[in-house]
């Protein structure tokens, strides 16, 4: 009577022990025997992949007991995956993320401190401005790669017609409104602007006027919001509503949503990470000319520099020789691979001066790499709960302003009074 | 009763419309994967291609090593359906059929299962999998896909059971069938619909996790579909829309052909007349 039963609960054994045919995770090499270091890399151009996969193959052909294995990972989930391989030891020896994603990694002692172990030259190479986005009591929790800064990409047929010069070291703000504002007509705009998400664009080109958001670290850190903050919103907020200079629907989409519309005409500049250029390679329309403007000054060209990063868990076993491959990841020729692939400036100037060269400054290039010199630490990189307090108080009190919503003075109360709801 | 002409019309153009609306999305999904990345960027998108290419998935089968991480989650799945229903089963029938106090209280449970963020599991989850050496592997992820899954297979088949006359066990008692020849002679034929739902939705369930995979499954070689088609997708909002596309067209292949399989096995009102009204 129990049999079929007794059969049904053993076939569910024998199927499970059936479906056992994966690999196991592998231990820690014995001493003396040959070290591997796994490294995930977020690249995500197929171009970037290649260059990265080409970086590890030099290396593993000259260091025959020092070989690394390329593990692919995804943007799109790294940080969930980072915080349960931190919690379970098992993260990569060496870790691709972006600088404000693993500086809570960092304070939590998750990663080694790299100074010891990165070479001179890394170190000489690398601006001290980037270097402290990656730095937290004198250590050094990353070794910083790839930046990007927001540039603005303009229609060179409309422009020319317009008279519009797009030469000098940089754009001043007023002179971009007032652009803006003659190239609105015809019932087309001046620029188009995707700020579905803007908090990260508005506080990045804040600095432009020294906007600092934030006073103090860690979870001490206070909000200061005052003029120089709200210094970009307003000139938004004026080109949209007062000069209608920038395409209202632009508004509420993302980026790279707003490029159709600057494809087609519909407006003559858009703002955006220099990284869209690579878009415009790919999708532009055969024959349509487009130009990157110069860096945009407000008081500085500053910008809030977010590096993409390589880091070593503390608790690797290697952390010598996972550092020895970052320094050789960031010689000048393989930083410029990968960082022409992303179509995102280098750290190092000469990787930067490889790039210009095999470019010709081209395709934007000469814009986009001095747009990227005055890249600097923000003062919201050092505040433990700021991913918090920009989606839960910044992103819909922004959107509500540029929807034109709330007024300047409830947009600077609503920052700074949801910080203290965002930091409790 | 015959209908009359116009109504069966009007009924035809109501079913015509309906699978046009749901088939809309795939045939989206199908344009997409043939277009270009300038037609990606029109304002004035077209529903079919201008210029039809299969560049989107030579990129997407050779860059991203689709086929094999199908072939993993096609065997992650399967496993997982078949443990759930196996497991499930009798544990369903004793549910639906024996009276006890554990009854309440394992319905309870059933229940307040379902409502753990996996945010908040998967670290212990991940801690406990770790020294059984069962991280990184597919046994590991069908294990927990299987127990993820457990609970609404069985509260999906409890119901199922229930709806299964008592009368007819009745009278297989009565014909001298013990509780095992009844089950598997009487009970399983006429739960076939349900085992199928039930194994519909583990299938669907298993074959699109997504998290538990990405923090159980390191090794590129094992990594599962959903693992593979995130990987189109970049910081900043960065889409490979193309790819991906023609990715997702891919990978609803199998599901499509598991779903026809089983679909032509979900018949229903086998109970009807099964017992005097």
């Amino acid at each position: 009577m129990r049999k079929p039963l007794i059969a049904l609960m053993a076939a569910s054994s024998l199927l499970l022990l059936a479906a056992c045919g994966g690999s196991g995770d592998g231990g820690e090499p014995a001493p003396g025997e040959k070290i591997t270091l796994k490294f995930q890399s977020l690249a995500f151009q197929k171009t970037t992949v290649a260059a990265s996969k080409k970086i590890v193959a030099d290396w593993n052909a000259s260091h025959p007991d020092v070989q690394v294995e390329y593990v692919q990972g995804s943007w799109d989930s790294v940080h969930d995956q980072l915080v349960t391989q931190f919690q379970g030891g098992t993260a990569p020896d060496i870790i691709h993320d972006e600088s404000a994603d693993i500086t809570g990694f960092a304070q939590q002692g998750y990663l080694a401190d790299l100074s010891p172990y990165l070479s001179q030259a890394t170190k000489d190479a690398v601006p001290q401005g980037v270097w402290d986005t990656v730095s937290t009591d004198g250590k050094v929790f990353a070794a910083p790669t790839l930046l990007q800064s927001y540039v603005v990409f303009g229609n060179s047929a409309l422009l020319k017609q317009a008279g519009i010069a797009t030469t000098g070291d940089s754009l001043s703000w007023d002179d971009l409104q007032a652009n803006a504002k003659k190239l609105t007509a015809n019932g087309k705009y001046g620029l188009g602007w995707g700020l579905k998400s803007p908090t990260a664009t508005v506080l990045n080109l804040g600095m432009n006027f020294d906007a600092a958001f934030f006073e103090g670290t860690g979870r001490d850190a206070k909000a200061k919001i005052g003029d120089p903050e709200l210094e970009v919103p307003k000139r938004i907020h004026a080109m949209a509503y007062t000069d209608k200079s920038i395409e209202p629907t632009s508004l509420t989409q993302s980026g790279s949503d707003a490029l159709p519309g600057f494809f087609a005409g519909k407006y003559a500049m858009v703002v955006a990470g220099n990284f869209t250029a690579q878009q415009m390679v790919e999708q532009a329309p055969k024959g349509f000319a487009w130009e990157v403007l110069p860096p945009l000054k407000g008081t500085s060209e500053k910008q809030a520099a977010n590096p993409q990063t390589l880091s070593v868990p503390a608790e690797g076993k290697h952390i010598k020789q996972s550092a020895e491959f970052i320094d050789f990841f960031m010689k000048a020729e393989n930083l410029a691979a990968v960082g022409q692939g992303d179509w995102l400036i280098p750290t190092t100037q000469a990787a930067r001066d490889v790039i210009q060269q095999a470019t010709g400054g081209k395709q934007g290039w000469s814009q986009m790499l001095a747009s990227g010199e005055q890249l600097t630490k923000a003062p919201f990189q050092s505040v433990d709960n700021y991913p918090k307090w920009k989606d839960q108080v910044a992103t819909p009190a922004l959107q509500e302003f540029l929807a034109n919503k709330i007024d300047l003075a409830t947009l600077g109360k609503k920052l700074n009074d949801g910080w203290e709801q965002a930091n409790s | 009763m015959r209908t009359k002409p116009a109504i069966r019309s009007f009924q035809y153009v109501a079913v015509g419309l309906y699978l046009i609306f749901l088939g809309f999305p795939l045939l989206w999904l199908i344009s997409t994967s043939l277009k270009s990345p300038r037609e990606f960027a029109s304002i004035t998108p077209s529903l079919l291609p201008k210029s039809p290419q299969i560049s989107n998935y030579t990129e997407a089968l050779q860059e991203q090593g689709l086929i094999r991480s199908m072939a993993n989650s096609l065997q992650i799945s399967i496993a997982t359906t078949i443990l759930v229903i196996v497991v499930s089963l009798p544990v369903a029938y004793a549910l639906a059929r024996f009276r006890s106090r554990l009854r309440p209280i394992t319905n309870g449970w059933i229940l307040v299962s379902q409502v753990f963020p996996v945010i908040l599991i998967v670290i212990p989850l991940f801690m406990i999998l770790r020294p059984l050496h069962l991280t990184n592997t597919i046994p590991g992820v069908v294990i927990v896909y299987m127990v993820w899954s457990m609970p609404f297979a069985l509260w999906m088949l409890q119901g199922y059971v229930a709806a299964v006359p008592r009368e007819l066990e009745e009278a297989a008692a009565v014909d001298g069938a013990g509780r095992a020849r009844t089950i598997v002679s009487i009970v399983m034929p006429l739960l076939r619909p349900g085992l199928i739902a039930t194994a519909m939705f583990t299938f669907i369930s298993a074959w699109n996790e997504f998290f538990f995979a990405l923090v159980l499954l390191q090794d590129p070689q094992l990594k599962t579909l959903p693992l593979v088609l995130a990987r189109f997708v970049g910081a900043e909002g960065q889409v490979q829309i193309g790819p991906l596309a023609a990715a997702s067209v891919l990978a609803t292949v199998p599901s499509l052909v598991f779903f026809a399989f089983l679909q032509r096995r979900l018949t229903s009102g086998l109970l009807s007349g099964a017992v005097k009204g």
